[in-house]
């Protein structure tokens, strides 16, 4: 049985208004997004926004089997039980935000990340739509979280970084987001600058949060 | 005989003989064995364990081609490729020279458009430039439900264009020159018109469900307060 919760992260200033789920996807032994990860956090709680925090190296997450069963034997359900993946879809469903954050991986997602984002299928509906020429799956859900993915390189590189940008926003097509943003970030760039960047490129979200407030 | 070895790794999690990707990518190792080329497949889902991940990493490194073979997921590649191949793109980092070994790449997804695999190639072709492998070149193929696992020769007509196309890639593997653009361009040619296919797609969800005794749940919101 999966008994690892994850972390359930309070604003300080006020109660909280809204919910994010943070999906940490650092492979094994690289610390260097630890840094990146407390900024994150520290722009998401001023906004009074409550974030469970998974650690997704840390967690037993099985991979996707591609059996299609969340979908035809236990619609919604994946068949995985006993690991995190249930938990977190069921976090990710009921919050304002999904943020994930990666290294750049060939202009992709870790493999961290893929293993849980694998996972969700069973948030949207096997049957089909068309959104702007392309078959894409219907939703299931009423509403869904917006998205937003922070990407870390080593070394800059246009051709990862456009790559990446048109992956969030394929994302969050399929997944209805209301809004999404990506951020790329090289690995060594001070807290303080790290924050800024933060603020700026995730405006779409944290604009389309406040909105829903107001 | 002529000494090469080509290595396909095969990204769907489904069981052997049951996926799309391996039938793409099975194709096209024929083609290179029946060029004196030797082959191996390794399925990337039975490859977790340290001594088989061993094992593929020193196959690629013996290799002249490797062929990637995968389905799309969530708009990219698969959990278990994406872990593959940041494990090789490790293992060939550093400064020892390696010959020129050519990578193809193959992505199929479940919708019509093969377009919707555009990102996933752009990521294998990243992947080889960065592990350094010089890229052959990335086909996409749209409604890869219409394959589900079957041989290409027992879909007759319909995969015509698609063993045509994949076989140019294969002789281009060979030659050692780029996919000519007709490779994708045959691709790019439905095998069922797009309507149909998801109309079909639509009753095979519906007969499945209603297999499993699900019908009357399919709409279910387990997570839902929304």
């Amino acid at each position: 049985m999966y008994d690892l919760p994850a972390p359930t992260l309070e604003p300080t200033r006020s109660s909280a208004i809204h919910r994010a789920v943070l999906l940490n996807g650092a492979l094994p032994g690289d610390e260097t997004l630890n840094p990146i990860e407390q900024s994150l956090l520290t722009v998401l709680l001023e906004r009074r926004i409550h974030v469970r925090d998974f650690q997704l190296r840390n967690i037993p997450l099985a991979f996707c089997q591609g059996c299609f069963e969340c979908w035809t034997r236990s619609p919604g359900l994946c068949k995985t039980d006993g690991d995190a993946g249930r938990e977190i879809a069921a976090a990710m469903i009921a919050s304002d935000l999904t943020v994930c954050l990666t290294r750049v991986t060939f202009g992709g997602y870790s493999s961290e990340i893929k293993k849980a984002l694998d996972r969700m299928i069973g948030l949207v509906s096997p049957f089909f739509r068309r959104i702007e020429g392309e078959v894409h799956h219907r939703t299931r859900y009423r509403s869904y979280p917006s998205l937003a993915v922070v990407g870390i390189t080593s070394e800059p590189d246009l051709e990862e970084e456009r790559i990446f940008r048109t992956l969030v926003a394929r994302n969050a097509r399929n997944m209805d987001s209301p809004a999404h943003a990506a951020s790329v970030l090289p690995v060594n760039l001070p807290p303080s600058a790290t924050r800024g960047r933060l603020e700026d490129d995730l405006q779409p979200v944290l604009r389309s949060l406040a909105r829903r407030v107001a | 005989m002529n000494g090469r070895r080509a290595v396909l790794l095969i990204g769907s999690a489904r069981p052997r003989g049951t996926s799309t990707s391996e039938v793409l990518g099975g194709h096209v190792l024929r083609r290179l064995a029946d060029n004196g080329i030797r082959t191996r497949a390794f399925h990337v889902s039975r490859c977790q364990r340290p001594d088989k991940e061993r094992s593929l990493l020193q196959a690629v490194d013996e290799a002249d081609v490797l062929v990637i073979a995968t389905p799309l997921y969530v708009d990219s590649l698969p959990y278990l490729l994406t872990r593959c191949l940041e494990r090789i793109a490790e293992h060939r980092r550093g400064p020892t020279p390696r010959a020129e070994v050519r990578l193809l790449a193959l992505v199929n997804c479940g919708f019509p458009e093969w377009e919707q695999t555009r990102t996933a190639l752009d990521i294998c072709r990243v992947f080889a430039r960065k592990a350094g492998f010089s890229w052959t070149g990335g086909l996409g193929l749209g409604g890869g439900e219409a394959i589900a696992g079957r041989p290409l020769a027992e879909l007759g007509r319909r995969a015509r264009h698609v063993t045509r196309a994949l076989d140019l890639a294969a002789e281009a593997l060979i030659a050692g020159r780029p996919a000519p653009p007709e490779a994708q361009a045959l691709l790019s040619r439905p095998m069922v018109p797009p309507l149909l296919y998801t109309a079909i797609g639509t009753i095979r969800w519906l007969r499945t469900a209603h297999r499993h005794g699900a019908l009357r749940r399919l709409k279910d919101r387990p997570f839902a307060s929304r």
